[in-house]
């Protein structure tokens, strides 16, 4: 056990940090074009899609290297590239499960955000129970044809490209007549209608297929391997992303005391108050323990291990805590942190979202509500838990009732 | 950056879970409830041989020469089986103590002994008002010919009843002292105080002009605060450690429960009532395992964060393990309610620990103001 970075490791965060003052976007990023280029610069310093293999432009690099460049962006309040589904998801799929033919023509292209791409995974009635989606893909014999609908479809206004999962055959137990695809979101039968949130802004998409086309070449693993390519995938990013979620965290930990010092409760300074303190000291004391977590995940994935079922844990882990924080962040600043417009800037919390003016704590609030639910509900996270890791017995199930699933 | 145990530190671990699977069974920890000195000379000496007792010592003291995270691998296995006895006291109050504070003579004096199995040792950190700051000591200590005469009242000192040393804590004209005293000597009572957990034995301990000589002072006169918080963070990630053991049992004891346990014609485990909560247990479990044993080797390396670390770390393992346990009771239900089931063993030693050495409040206090506020970077 030795939990200093290595001589090595501090010497690129060093490079990075120096290339960040150098090269971060002196002006707010407005349009996809400044973001657009602020990604292919990233990409051009060796930045984007860094564990992927070289010869698809990867950089081959170490876990730990891609940790610390994702923990040098959050330090700075870097602007987010673009496709950040195609180079956390659709990218290592097709690393993957991909042909040789689709390396090479799609990987590339994901890296220098050429093409932007999304995720077709949730339907209106497949949620927590993704593997009863109903969209259908129909062999053509060179093509498949694609009808349904799918929802929570991040970035599907801007994507060219889409990673699909649709059904390939009805007449087997629902998880095995799935088929993962690649589809151009670029043609007549694809509607994509923007999404309104409950942040007010529309980050999701509603996608409608109509006899849509994919070829029988973009086809991603055999017939019927659609879920289990599905589940390998979900976990990709979160180890990378580690380090960088609890710099986030402790940032925004230090606008909320920088707030809490400005603030006044009977005649007294807020942060006097022993229990704002109590409240603080709990939030911080459980960033930090989520640090230390990120640097288990970290040792795993330097080891060349996967945290498989793991990550189930440490997704629930932050993604609740991220929700007390919020509302502990929400009770300490009152109804400044309820302002989407017009809060003096100690009680602003500047994060940058896709959406540069919405940056305040009501829409970071507002967003933690959608962590316990993406990616695997909690609900879901701890039924993995139960049943994978601490081996419980599996519940009876409507849809397993006769051994069908 | 390396956050993994080592092969060796794996291969101590599954040692010492060896042996206590042996020699402490839940039916040695119950017979050891009724036991006057309440520990097993046996298991003692066989911790001696197995060097567990001086494992965190300089070799030229007997010792092992390792580190905290060892220490903690070996307090978690502890906590597993609810081990009665002072070793806790004895190596982590005594030995640290004297390893923080001691000179050389005294070091060599004690923690030889105590690594042989000869002596036990504790400390008494704590009076009748409960602040563990040490600031608070009131207990005194004057001057008398070479030595000094102690006189107070402390409270809730483990093992103190079987120990040959005791590291007192007491004002002197100079400021805060540490002194070594013989609990059996002229001056000091000792008096019993039973809490739940039998596993764990308290003592009162009043010092009435109680005598000790030149050499049993630690350090100079008044010099003792930053040794007492320095042990304060060690032993409360040590307790720590032990928490983690007693969680980790109770999950453990829960889960299989879960499996067997049939209600309305299915195993509970497979409702997902009882399955979720199982789930929260073990996040609570691996995060306090991240928080104990990140603190054990910031302590020991000496990082810029291990007073932040400690303080994290007790503060989040006292809740971990409040909920873990607790919820194993609610996960066993009647079953684990019953003085014959031995759930009650872990979930009272857990809950034993969870006042001392700082509870959770205390160490948001300290932590709000050295890391959150940058006060004072307390003990750095």
């Amino acid at each position: 056990m030795d939990l200093n970075y290595t001589p090595e490791d501090i010497a690129f965060r060093k490079q990075v940090r120096t290339w960040l003052e150098q090269n971060l976007p002196k002006k707010e990023i407005r349009t996809l074009e400044d973001r657009l280029a602020w990604h292919r610069k990233l990409y051009e310093a060796g930045y984007l899609g860094m564990g992927w293999p070289k010869e698809y432009g990867g950089g081959g690099a170490r876990p730990m290297e891609q940790a610390i460049v994702s923990d040098e962006l959050a330090r700075a309040n870097a602007p987010a590239p673009s496709n950040s589904l195609g180079i956390g998801i659709v990218g290592p799929t097709i690393v993957v499960h991909g042909t040789e033919a689709q390396k090479k023509r799609y990987l590339r292209k994901i890296l220098t955000a050429e093409e932007l791409w999304c995720q077709l995974y949730s339907e209106p009635n497949a949620g927590s129970d993704l593997a009863a989606l109903k969209t259908s893909a129909v062999d053509q014999g060179d093509h498949f044809i694609v009808n349904g609908q799918k929802i929570w479809t991040s970035g599907g206004k801007i994507a060219d490209w889409g990673l699909l999962l649709a059904r390939t055959d009805t007449k087997v137990a629902k998880h095995k007549g799935i088929t993962c695809f690649l589809m151009n979101m670029r043609q007549p039968g694809v509607d994509v209608r923007p999404l309104k949130q409950i942040t007010g802004s529309s980050e999701f998409c509603e996608v409608f297929m109509t006899n849509a086309r994919v070829e029988k070449s973009d086809q991603i693993g055999k017939l019927g391997e659609g879920w289990a390519i599905a589940q390998t995938t979900l976990g990709y990013e979160r180890g990378g992303r580690a380090l960088a979620r609890i710099t986030n965290y402790a940032s925004h930990f230090s606008r909320l005391v920088g707030a809490a010092k400005r603030m006044r409760r009977h005649g007294k300074p807020l942060i006097e108050d022993p229990v704002v303190r109590q409240k603080l000291g709990r939030i911080w004391s459980e960033i930090e323990v989520e640090r230390y977590q990120a640097l288990r995940t970290l040792t795993l994935l330097e080891r060349g291990e996967h945290p498989g079922a793991g990550g189930s844990l440490t997704k629930l882990s932050y993604s609740e805590l991220e929700k007390r924080f919020m509302e502990l962040a929400l009770e300490i600043l009152g109804p400044y942190g309820q302002l989407t417009e017009g809060a003096p800037e100690e009680f602003q919390l500047e994060v940058e979202t896709a959406v540069a003016e919405q940056g305040s704590w009501a829409y970071a609030y507002l967003w933690s509500r959608a962590g316990t639910i993406y990616a695997g509900s909690s609900e879901i996270q701890k039924n993995v838990i139960g049943e994978r890791i601490l081996g419980l017995p599996k519940e009876t199930r409507a849809d397993r009732v006769g051994g069908k699933a | 950056m390396n956050f993994s145990f080592s092969d060796d530190q794996i291969l101590l671990k599954n040692s010492v879970r060896a042996a206590l699977d042996e020699q402490c069974k839940p039916a040695h920890v119950r017979a050891m409830f009724d036991d006057p000195k309440g520990y097993g000379d046996a298991l003692w000496g066989e911790m001696a041989k197995l060097g567990w007792l001086g494992l965190p010592f300089a070799e030229e003291q007997g010792g092992a020469g390792l580190g905290l995270v060892e220490l903690a691998l070996v307090l978690e296995e502890m906590g597993r089986a609810a081990y009665p006895g002072p070793f806790f006291g004895t190596v982590v109050l005594g030995g640290l103590g004297l390893m923080l504070g001691g000179s050389d003579a005294q070091k060599d004096k004690w923690l030889s002994a105590i690594a042989s199995g000869k002596a036990r040792a504790t400390a008494a950190l704590v009076e009748e008002q409960l602040d563990w700051n040490p600031a608070s000591t009131a207990a005194t200590a004057e001057k008398s010919g070479s030595g000094w005469t102690l006189s107070g009242l402390k409270r809730f000192v483990p093992w103190a009843h079987v120990a040959d040393v005791v590291l007192v804590p007491a004002r002197s004209p100079e400021g805060v002292s540490l002194f070594l005293v013989d609990p059996k000597s002229a001056g000091v009572t000792l008096k019993p105080m039973v809490g739940i957990d039998l596993t764990t034995r308290w003592s009162e301990m009043r010092l009435d002009k109680a005598a000790v000589g030149a050499d049993a002072i630690l350090g100079a006169p008044g010099t003792a605060g930053p040794v007492v918080e320095a042990l304060l963070r060690r032993a409360a990630v040590m307790a720590s450690a032990e928490m983690l053991g007693a969680a980790r049992r109770c999950l453990d004891m829960s889960v299989e429960y879960a499996k067997v346990r049939e209600q309305f014609g299915q195993p509970i485990g497979s409702y997902q009532a009882i399955r979720h909560r199982c789930a929260e247990m073990l996040v609570e479990a691996e995060n306090a395992h991240a928080a104990v044993y990140y603190a054990a080797w910031a302590l020991t390396a000496g990082a810029e964060d291990a007073a932040i670390a400690s303080s994290i770390c007790k503060s989040y393992v006292n809740e971990a393990a409040r909920k873990v346990c607790g919820d194993s009771i609610q996960v066993h239900g009647g079953i684990g309610f019953t003085w014959e089931y031995d759930l009650h063993l872990y979930f009272k030693r857990a809950k034993a620990l969870e006042p001392l050495y700082g509870d959770a409040a205390y160490h948001r206090e300290l932590l709000v103001r050295g890391q959150v506020l940058h006060y004072d970077n307390v003990g750095k």
